[in-house]
């Protein structure tokens, strides 16, 4: 294996670092506003948890133009009283440079393993870098159970808005868990727990001219996790507050990306998934514990519009996608008043099952298939938002189950078609 | 959408509102624990090969109440059998294929043969009723849904809204017919406008109040090749070899069962069968074969049932029919204006001039021969000739599926 | 007498000559053509195959060139259909081969200038190919863009831009078979133009208040839209 994506002066700092135990990365792309305090909290956690521990921290940067390279070599803890009664016996290395390769959080992650490689290191874990609400405990909840408990992967629990995150809800939860039978929550959460092990095993992967270098590098690890029959565990690392989103993204690229990056997955490893029925629970540390509800303003009115629009103007696309009988249900949704608007589950289900064969059968251009889902994806999420309206965060948990449920038991629809030439 | 109005003593169930598929389905699949329901498809390999079969597995594929599909193939080489197997393959339901070209089932309709009983030559007909009797064999249904396999809108609520009256248990019907309008750019089902329901119209006024006809009255849509019911309905009923399938087979439901057990169920809203690649000159024929054949069918029962036809009675009929056609046809025009509907106007009144000609024909016909071919016996006189005829028949089938 | 029977001799005489050098013209005709049709039928089937292993058939799935076969009423396989034009191209391309062999000068100019035209129908194919792909694509893509954002009218939206582009196309594909030439490319401007200005005057004059009302709604919605829509889909 070459270590060409490094430049020769990161290198010859790793000689100088020679080994550690933990490595810690920090992808970034002009950050330079929150990073600071992620790279604190890093440090603080390592000095607080992991004290014997040999740590690196590194930040991967896809060519920032705000100084976010700056603030990474300056950002330090300089007293530790406050949070540690004992002085720390290792020092914390910090590395900071921009990665090589295809721009996207994929290369950034790349060069990560690539430094746990050459360091030989025991753990990592990676976290993003516009996260406000990170603290210390973060690093323990995600290294911990690799560095005593003999996991090679841990993904992140959050606690979030009941209405947030409903792309991973409504489609990649349900479809992983019913695909590899784990019950990994947040299988795209961003902030994950690595073993050295699984490190090298990424990096042996071929895929790293591939999509997979720019966009859903989340997915493909947990997915490669799982698939691989490394130990997965997960931790409820507490809210999940990132810095204000970037207003330019589109719904319908996240949306691209996000599934053509799960379905792309699914033609690696039919053999895996195809003979899985149910699912199981993965071992879940940290203290989990719910906080209140601030209430989020959602005009359900205009996605409804949407949707509906939709509906008369793609009826020739989805008819291919979706057949006879299913298109008649979501015309019959679209005609439906917004207090009773429902999406059901099962039919939701059907949805990305025909989604996924027809991205298998490539009937048509991934970018088109998959942004036709938009507005049925808009539908559906409407749907949850009037019907969650009045839950709290256990009945909106309940339903997502019950939709979980559905893509387990329909699972057999997906796998029959599948084999079909 | 559609009128709540009930036209006849056949129950009607309406499609009103947007009734969820969901629902029924739901519903359906509690249903057929207690009431399994077997599917019998009779299809050609030539099907398979057309745009609307594609459109149908795949629906299939997502229906989970049923228990069991039989598909009786014609025209289908031994190759062929092999791919209409992988093709069916889809299906999570479990498929059984009746290969009537085989060399088993034609064995089996040699013995038929061997032992006395009429069952026509291949068809439909015959293929249906074999398959009937497959399923009556294994045991493993109460209820018997048939469609054909021409259908290029099909939509799972089609076959949902025809099983449900029959599977429900709060509901009496043992059997369910299908109707639909089948309206392109044009009205399309000309035989049953202008021949069927003129006819039985014609009779009516001619032999007064005969319940069969009133029976078939009732009926929005006789001639539709969809329909569901009991198993006990398929052990009993014969079944016409010929093109008066549909007919004959509502004259055997009359003759069994109460008219309050029979309901009929909007199964689409829209329907169609797509480019049966027939030559002008072959189509003719065809149709002229078809209706000729429903005409003999219904003359037959109307017989069987105690009315004389008479040379007049045949001559006030041609006339009586050519009127009652004419008013249907202008009744059409109107609704094709409203519509917005192609109308030829020329080719209606050709195809009623047609139509006329085929009762001629099938009066002749019954004139000359007032019995006919007899039609298919029922299972149980099978089963009384040949007691072992299940066990064979589902040896048979269960050795091609190997 | 002898007279006679010569003089009925002689152009009989001269026809057989006639005959005698045409016959081996006849018969290499008849050899050029059993030989082009036997190839012809051999590179069909060496075509279809390769180009059903080369998965032909799923690519023109999605391309939509099956579903166009489908409209025209043709139920086979692409790569099948392929392979039939194929063969009817090389035997005629055969044919006119081996007429020139007779060396009859007419024929001869005829089979020059179908050889000379030839190229010019091949590039219109590809050309027609080729556009049709693109005018399915471009329109999939406005319609897909246009009607996840709500807009009502994103099929005719999808279906104008089909239609203006299919002008484009047979305009190109006419001016590669050189069809009246002229006349074509006044016509296309004629009608090119005349669409972009009636849309312009139905905007500019008919529309003015009412795209104004459309900008106005879309982009107050628009702001309403960003205050309102909090969700995190991610």
């Amino acid at each position: 294996m070459d270590t060409a994506v490094l430049r020769a002066e990161v290198r010859a700092q790793l000689a100088q670092i020679g080994q550690a135990d933990i490595v810690i990365g920090i992808p970034s792309y002009n950050s330079a506003r929150t990073i600071g305090h992620v790279v604190r909290a890093v440090q603080a956690g390592l000095a607080k948890y992991f004290p014997e521990h040999k740590a690196v921290i590194v930040n991967a940067d896809g060519g920032s133009t705000d100084g976010t390279m700056d603030v990474v070599r300056q950002s330090s803890v300089e007293d530790y009283k406050p949070i540690m009664l004992r002085e720390r016996v290792e020092p914390i290395a910090k590395l900071a440079f921009p990665y090589s390769g295809i721009p996207g959080k994929g290369s950034a992650f790349r060069a990560v393993f690539e430094i746990a490689r050459t360091l030989d290191a025991k753990a990592c874990a990676v976290v993003d870098s516009d996260l406000r609400s990170i603290t210390p405990e973060w690093i323990e909840l995600l290294v911990k159970p690799v560095l005593e408990g003999g996991f090679d992967y841990v993904s992140p629990l959050y606690h979030r808005h009941k209405f947030d995150g409903t792309i991973t809800n409504s489609i990649v939860y349900p479809l992983t868990r019913a695909l590899y039978g784990k019950r990994v929550r947040q299988p795209i959460g961003g902030d994950f727990g690595f073993s050295g092990k699984l490190a090298q095993f990424y990096l042996s992967q071929d895929v790293w001219q591939s999509d997979v270098a720019r966009f859903g590098i989340d997915i493909w690890m947990t997915t490669t996790a799982l698939a691989n029959d490394f130990k997965v565990a997960q931790s409820f690392l507490g809210a999940k507050i990132h810095d204000a989103k970037d207003p330019g993204a589109d719904l319908s690229d996240m949306l691209y990306q996000v599934v053509s990056a799960t379905f792309d997955l699914m033609e690696r490893y039919p053999n895996v998934w195809m003979p899985i029925h149910g699912s199981e629970p993965v071992p879940t540390f940290g203290f989990e514990y719910t906080v209140g509800l601030e209430h989020i303003n959602v005009d359900t009115s205009r996605m409804l519009h949407v949707f509906r629009e939709a509906s008369r103007n793609l009826g020739d696309m989805w008819l291919e996608i979706l057949g006879n009988g299913d298109l008649r249900e979501v015309e019959r949704l679209a005609s439906s008043d917004d207090e009773s608007f429902r999406f059901p589950p099962g039919l939701w289900t059907r949805v990305i099952y025909d989604y996924a064969i027809a991205f298998h059968r490539q009937k048509m251009s991934a970018a088109h298939l998959i942004r036709s889902l938009v507005p049925l994806y808009i539908g559906k999420t409407a749907s949850f938002v009037i019907e969650a309206q009045d839950m709290d965060q256990a009945e909106a948990e309940a339903e997502i189950e019950k939709l979980c449920k559905e893509f387990e038991n329909e699972k057999d629809y997906l796998t029959t078609h599948w084999r079909q030439p | 959408m559609s009128d709540f109005y009930q036209s006849g003593i056949v129950t009607t169930l309406h499609q009103l509102g947007q009734p969820s598929l969901e629902r029924l389905e739901a519903e359906l699949f509690t249903f057929s624990k207690t009431r399994p329901i077997a599917l019998v498809l009779p299809a050609l390999y030539s099907e398979f090969e057309g745009p609307a079969m594609p459109g149908i597995v795949r629906e299939l594929s997502k229906v989970r109440y049923l228990k069991e599909i039989v598909l009786t193939l014609d025209q289908a080489s031994e190759q062929q059998l092999k791919q209409v197997r992988e093709f069916m393959s889809s299906i999570p339901t479990e498929v059984r294929i009746v290969h009537n070209n085989g060399r088993r089932i034609s064995e089996i309709y040699e013995t038929l043969a061997r032992n006395g009983l009429e069952v026509g030559p291949p068809g439909k007909g015959r293929s249906a009723w074999l398959a009937y009797g497959y399923v009556l064999a294994r045991e493993q249904s109460d209820v018997i849904a048939l469609h054909d396999c021409d259908i290029v809108t099909y939509g799972r609520e089609m076959l949902a809204r025809l099983c449900y009256p029959v599977a429900s248990p709060a509901l009496d019907y043992v059997f369910c017919k299908g109707y639909y309008s089948r309206v392109s750019n044009k009205m399309n089902g000309r035989v049953t406008r202008l021949l069927v329901t003129p006819l039985v119209r014609s009779l009516r006024q001619l032999v007064g109040q005969h319940g069969f006809l009133v029976f078939l009255d009732g009926f929005r849509y006789p001639l539709s090749g969809e329909f569901c019911m009991t198993t006990d309905v398929a052990r009993m009923n014969r079944i016409p070899s010929d093109w008066g399938l549909e007919v004959g087979s509502l004259a055997e439901v009359y003759r069994n069962y109460s008219p309050r057990r029979v309901c009929q169920s909007d199964i689409a809203a829209n329907y169609d069968h797509k480019h049966q690649a027939l030559s002008a000159d072959d189509a003719a024929k065809g149709l002229m074969k078809m209706t000729v054949d429903i005409c003999k069918s219904v003359f037959r029962t109307l017989a069987s049932d105690g009315v004389v036809f008479s040379e007049g009675l045949f001559k006030s009929l041609m006339a009586s029919y050519l009127r009652q056609a004419e008013d249907t046809l202008i009744k059409y025009e109107a609704d094709a204006h409203i519509n917005g509907l192609e109308f030829d106007r020329h080719e209606e009144a050709k195809a009623v001039e047609a139509f006329g000609k085929a009762i001629a024909l099938a009066a002749q016909a019954y004139t000359e021969n007032p019995m006919g071919s007899p039609p298919i016996p029922n299972w149980n006189r099978v089963k009384a000739a040949i007691p072992d005829i299940f066990e064979m028949l589902k040896a048979a089938v269960d050795a091609d599926a190997r | 007498m002898t007279e006679f029977v010569e003089m009925m001799f002689v152009p009989l005489q001269e026809l057989f000559e006639q005959f005698k050098a045409f016959l081996p013209g006849l018969f290499a005709m008849l050899v050029i053509l059993v030989v082009g049709i036997l190839l012809a039928k051999l590179i069909e089937l060496i075509l279809t195959k390769s180009l059903t292993a080369m998965k032909f058939d799923g690519w023109s799935d999605r391309m939509g060139v099956t579903t166009l076969m489908r409209k025209g009423d043709m139920w086979g396989k692409p790569s099948a259909v392929v392979g039939t034009v194929v063969f009817w191209l090389l035997t005629i391309v055969t044919l006119m081969g081996g007429m020139s062999a007779l060396n009859v000068d007419a024929i001869d100019q005829l089979v020059a200038q179908f050889f000379g035209y030839l190229p010019r129908i091949l590039s219109a194919v590809i050309v027609m190919v080729i556009g049709y792909v693109l005018t399915g694509f471009v329109s999939r893509a406005v319609l897909i863009a246009t009607a996840n954002r709500g807009f009502h009218y994103a099929k005719l939206l999808a279906e104008a831009v089909r239609f203006l582009l299919a002008v484009l196309i047979f305009a190109m594909v006419m001016e590669q078979l050189q069809i009246a030439p002229s006349i074509v490319l006044a016509a296309f401007s004629i009608v090119f133009g005349g669409i972009v200005a009636a849309l312009a005057i139905a905007f500019g004059v008919g529309g003015i208040d009412a795209a104004k009302r459309v900008i106005e709604r879309e982009t107050m919605e628009k702001r309403a839209e960003e205050q309102k829509d909090e969700i995190e889909h991610l």
